[in-house]
Parts: structure tokens; sequence; C-alpha cells
């Protein structure tokens, strides 16, 4: 603040002759309530009217017709329905309107367009393959031959004799056991690491697909 | 890229595309370009209306892509989306010039945002096949659309070219398509899906701009002037085309002789006094220029600077409207007089002290005129005592025109959006009955029950109606005007970059 003594005029508060100078009076600086300016502020001026001819009437039509077109068209997103709970005579009438334009999609040069846009891009999921082990009559064929693999291989021994009979089953056997084990090879080769755990986060915060299916009574 | 232009553009695109379109379309414009991911998360909408809102403004060339890597931008085009409100001028400029059948093919092809030649005239063909008033006739079509583009209403799309997975949209000089009627008559009877026709046709917005900007231009020539003037500028604009490129801000010289030549066909007297008229043009409204003596002189077109003599005067209206007609005084005063001291605008404006002083400050305020300061430097007093220089910076006030122009326009707007939230049950009833009433009719039913199903709307019910629909047209019709305003201005921007 020192320093400051001298200098008040000059800074930027105008001295009275030059605020004189600017055209104002003493008594116009009277202050004024400070209130909001009001929302719709009076027009000083009329605006001038609308030369309304028959090229502007054309115009308007054709401005509405085009926007009516652009409504009608799958260009104009549509949320997704909320239901709000209230069952209506009317609903009826509205599903049967959304669901004729639902499978609609813009119809684009899709060649001219960044593959995540799309219909069905960068969304090929993963499918998992069913396990055989699942299905119960495999497990079932399975434990079967296990079973009579080990009451084979405790009666080697005392049952040379039928041996023979058993020979072609047991190769028969032998074969599925093998199959099996190639079967899980194939299981065992998809281990952990080769699985696509990765996330592109492209799914991240996307809604159900079924959430659009309407409303369920 | 103003604050006024972000709502207007928004507004835009809820009234064309709805809600959705419009949150991403924000988006976009807030931030400038952004990849899809980043839109989802800030939006906070479900992907695949995200991917369909893209998908809307990339078709209809309101947004424009770019790969980076893997990643696509996506970047607004807020200019194309202000061009959604020009639309039927494009169409009635058609209808005017070439008749209705180039209008139907337009307005197709500005619904479809881009399709090939094939598909545009038949789809033209089976929406108007019923309609006998109309007599539409394929060969007809086809000449049409070979003249739109060959005059350049029409150009070929941009053509993907696929390096990597994205692709990058590389723009193709037109060429004038060699169409076969037997063809487009098979394609019309089969399946249209089994057409080999992958040339992709689109608006050439440039071309109608060009077209609107002689207008402009003759429209004033012949306001100042008279008649012939107006024509004799037409005639000089389309010499312009031959020699020039049309965009050029001066034309290259046409000697007088041509000029009389072409004179002939205005009338015989108008020949006689060329010169006369060529003088008259350039002095009161400075759109042409003698730019040499040879050949008995050689005039050339202004375009550049008759731009800025139409906004001078789209800025003096403005100014007129705004704050009244001797603010109007004051601001035309300065303009001619380049740099003023406030003193001088007392005593060239003629206006008492105080009012003349309000209005310097009032029109300071609202941007129409700047101040320039000149510090005395090293004045023996304790005091330098400055001058204040006024003086129009017209780039700066067509800017803030032009903004003004965007804030009424997103004005008129959202006016007109309450109305139709306000009326919305009471138009679709009235929707509705015509249609029936329209069906009815076409199926001939008698004229009792076609009365019972009128009177369903009950009088103050079509008072009300009539009433709103009123104002709804009348705010629609202000919105072009607006553009036309809008147009004057973005047209002298093009010519000041």
């Amino acid at each position: 603040m020192a320093g400051r003594g001298r200098g008040r005029g000059s800074g930027i508060s105008l001295t009275h002759e030059q605020i004189q100078a600017l055209g104002i009076a003493r008594g116009d600086n009277t202050p004024a309530i400070l209130t909001p300016p009001p929302l719709f502020p009076k027009l000083d001026v009329k605006p001038l009217p609308l030369n309304c001819d028959a090229a502007t009437d054309y115009m308007v039509i054709v401005k509405d017709q085009f926007i009516e077109y652009l409504h009608e068209s799958p260009a104009y997103v549509k949320a997704n329905t909320r239901n709000d709970g209230i069952e209506r005579y009317s609903d009826k009438y509205k599903l049967l309107a959304l669901d004729a334009k639902k499978g609609n999609i813009l119809d684009c040069v899709w060649t001219n367009i960044p593959p995540e846009l799309r219909p069905n891009a960068g969304r090929s999921r993963v499918t998992v393959k069913k396990r055989k082990l699942d299905d119960p009559k495999e497990i079932a064929k399975r434990l079967q031959t296990l079973e009579k693999k080990e009451i084979q291989d405790t009666s080697t021994e005392d049952m040379e004799t039928n041996e023979d009979a058993v020979k072609k089953e047991t190769e028969e056997n032998d074969e599925e056991l093998e199959d099996e084990h190639e079967q899980e090879e194939e299981i065992d080769d998809g281990t952990d690491y080769a699985n696509n755990y990765f996330d592109n986060g492209e799914d991240y915060e996307e809604e159900d697909d079924n959430l659009d299916d309407g409303p369920v009574y | 890229m103003s604050r006024q232009l972000g709502r207007v553009v928004s507004q835009i695109l809820n009234r064309y595309f709805g809600e959705i379109v419009e949150k991403v379309g924000n988006d976009l414009f807030m931030y400038g370009c952004k990849p899809m991911g980043m839109i989802i998360k800030s939006t906070g909408l479900p992907r695949t209306q995200v991917i369909e809102s893209l998908r809307t403004l990339l078709k209809f060339d309101l947004a424009t892509f770019e790969a980076k890597d893997v990643i696509v931008d996506y970047k607004l085009q807020p200019e194309n989306i202000l061009l959604l409100i020009r639309y039927p001028r494009y169409l009635l400029q058609m209808k005017t010039k070439y008749g209705s059948e180039a209008e139907m093919l337009v307005e197709e092809l500005l619904q479809q945002a881009s399709c090939t030649a094939t598909v545009l005239i038949v789809s033209v063909m089976n929406k108007y096949k019923d309609d006998k008033e109309k007599n539409l006739n394929i060969v007809k079509l086809k000449d049409t659309f070979i003249s739109l583009a060959t005059a350049g209403y029409i150009q070929q799309a941009p053509v993907a070219e696929i390096n990597n997975e994205i692709p990058v949209l590389v723009p193709v000089a037109t060429i004038v398509p060699d169409l076969d009627v037997r063809e487009l008559i098979n394609a019309m009877n089969s399946n249209l899906n089994n057409v080999s026709d992958n040339i992709y046709w689109k608006v050439n917005y440039d071309r109608f701009h060009l077209d609107f900007r002689d207008e402009v231009m003759i429209k004033a020539v012949t306001r100042r002037i008279d008649d012939n003037a107006g024509e004799l500028l037409k005639l000089m604009l389309e010499q312009m085309y031959l020699s020039s490129s049309s965009w050029a801000s001066d034309s290259s010289p046409v000697p007088l002789t041509d000029l009389k030549d072409g004179c002939q066909r205005i009338g015989e007297n108008m020949k006689n006094h060329v010169e006369q008229y060529l003088r008259v043009i350039e002095e009161s409204t400075g759109f042409i220029r003698r730019t040499g003596d040879a050949g008995g002189g050689q005039y050339s077109v202004r375009i550049q600077h008759a731009l800025i003599q139409l906004v001078e005067a789209v800025c003096d209206h403005t100014v007129t409207e705004r704050l009244g007609g001797k603010a109007a005084r004051i601001f035309r005063l300065i303009r001619s007089k380049k740099y003023l001291e406030e003193d001088d605008i007392q005593k060239n404006a003629m206006l008492p002290n105080k009012e003349c002083k309000e209005l310097t400050y009032k029109l300071l305020e609202e941007h129409f005129i700047s101040v320039q300061p000149m510090r005395k430097t090293a004045s023996a007093g304790g005091m330098a005592k400055a001058i204040y220089l006024y003086h129009v910076k017209l780039h700066d006030v067509a800017h803030v025109v032009r903004d003004m122009c965007y804030r009424s326009l997103h004005n008129v707007m959202s006016v007109s959006r309450h109305r139709r939230v306000l009326n919305a049950r009471l138009l679709e009833k009235k929707r509705r009955v015509r249609t029936i009433v329209h069906g009815m009719r076409l199926r001939g039913e008698p004229q009792q029950n076609i009365d019972d199903v009128l009177d369903t709307l009950t009088p103050p019910e079509v008072t009300s109606a009539a009433e709103a629909e009123r104002r709804l047209s009348t705010l629609a019709a202000s919105e072009l005007h607006l553009d036309r305003a809008l147009f004057i201005l973005t047209s002298y921007f093009t010519y000041q970059r």
C-alpha cells in the first residue's frame, strides 16, 4: 500500500473533469437499486414484420415435410421406451408402431463408415465350446470304460483265459480312452491362458439388449 | 465456434434428429473430436444409441471421422448442420430454375444424403408413380439427372480408400454418367438390390451457394439502380463463369465489346447505354471495376468487394433496428471517416451532445464500434492526455452480427419447440383426422360420414389449432429469413480467409 498516497488520481478512477468530459453530470450518477435483469426484457423496438410470399410458404411446407420424413426414418434415434408401470389402452398401438420401425437400420454406405459403426461389427462374441463331459450320458460311458479298465488291471493275471474274449473289447475301450485323451487334450489346450479374457472395455456400461424388448405385463 | 453456435447447433439437431443425436452432437461440439468410447462415457448413453447417432451424423455429413491407429476420432461439422435449415431454399432454387423433376431428384437425394443414380431415379419414379398430375417419365428424369450433374448441382460422393481396417474418404472428380434407360426400367421392374451401380452421388452445396450469391448481388443492383442494370450484372457474372474460377475474389476482365454483344439479348435500348450503366454500377455500388482501357474498356466483377458492401448493409440494418436511426447515422459516419474522435462525431452527426455520447457508448457496448486509444508520449504536464479514436472493424462487427443471428435462431427454434410441446395433443389429433378424412375420400365414402369425422374436432379446437399452426409457420418463416442473413455473413467470411 506504500507509495499509493499521492497517485490516487492517476489510477483507474477518473477525476471530476474527466467524468464530466464523458458526459456524466452531477445528478446522473445516483446509485440505482440493484436487481437482476428481467428474464424477458421489454423490446425497445418492435421487429419488422415478416414478408411472407408464396415462395416462403412453399419453403415452410417443404421444411416440414423434410423434418417429418426424418422423424419417420431410422435417422431419428429414439430412446428406449421407459415404462412407468401404468398400463394404457394406447400402449398396444404404440408398441406395434415401434416394432414396425425397430428392425430398420439406417441405410448407409457401409464401406464409407468406420468398422465399429457397421452392424454386427466388433461384437464377435467367443462362443463357449460345450464340454463333452457335461453330457450325463458321456460321463456314464466314460465311467464305464474306466471301471472296465480297472477290473482288467486287477484280473489280468488270474483271468488269462478270458483274455481272448476280452481282448476285443479292451481294444475298443482303449481306442475310446485314447479318444477321451485326445478330447481332454483339446480342452486342456484351451487353458486359462489361451482363453479370451481380454476385455477391451467396449461392453462396459452397456445396457442389456433385452431392455428394448418392451414392457412386460 | 462460439457458444451461440453450439446452442443453435444442438437445437437444430434436436429438431431434426431427436434428443439422443442432440446429446451426442453437443458432446462432440464441446470437446472438438473424440473417440466413441469417450462419447459413451461422457454422455452416459447406451452403446447402441451412440452408434446409431454417429451413423446418422456421418450419413448426413454432419460429422467426419479420422483414424488414429486403431482409434477413430469423430468430429462435428457445425457449418453443415446449419445448412439443414437451408434445404428448402435449395429445393426452391431447383424448382424455379429446372422445374419440378429436378426438385424431386434433389429432394430425394437430400433425404438419402447419398445414393446411386439408379436408386435415386427409380425411387423417385416409384414415389410419384401413382401421381397423374406429375406425369413422370423415366427418360425425362434421366435427362434431368444428367443436366444436374453437368451443371454441378450434384456431384460424386467421396470414395472410401481402404488401406487398413478404417476407411479414408477421398473426394473424386465428378464424371457425368451415361445412364441406360433400358437398365433403369429393368431396375424398376426387378429388385433394386441386384443393381450393380456403385457410384454414389450427393448434393453439391457450393454450387447452390454460388447461385444464391449471384442472386443477392443482382437483386442489390436491381434495387439500387434498375432492372436493366441487374440484367447487365447477370450478364457479367455469366461471362465470369466462362473465364475465371467461380469463387475468385475478382473476375478476370471482360472487354466491353463482349458485353455489348451480350446486351443484344436484353434490348436494343440497352446496347446504346451499356457504358453509362457500367459507370453507374461502378460508382454507386462498386460491384464492378474498370480495369483497363484496351478494347474500349475492360471490366471485372469484384465479388469480394461486393460482399463487403453487402455485409456493411446488413450491419447498418442491424444497428438501425436495434438502436434506432440516429445510432445508425453515427455508425455510418464512423465507418466512412475510418477513425474519428468523440468531438468530431458530435459535430458531424449533428446530434445533441448528450444523446450523441449516449448512442456512441451504446454502440461501443454492443461491440458495433471499437475504440483505439492514442497516448501522447512524454507530455510536459503531469497527466498525459489521451485521444480516443472510434472506428469500425468490419470483420469483428460481422462476427457480432453473426452471433446475434445464431442467438435469435436459437430463440426462434426454442420458442417453436415450446409451442409444439404445448399443442402436441391438438396438432396430433388434427393430423389424425386429416389422414382419416383423406383415406375416406380416396375410398369415395359419402360426404355425410366425412363430415361426421370432421366434426370430432370442435370449433374451439379448430380455431386454436389454426392459431398454433399459424404461429409455428411464422416462426419457421423467420428461421428461413435468418438463414438468408447468415448466408451473406458466411460468404463474406469465406472471402476473408
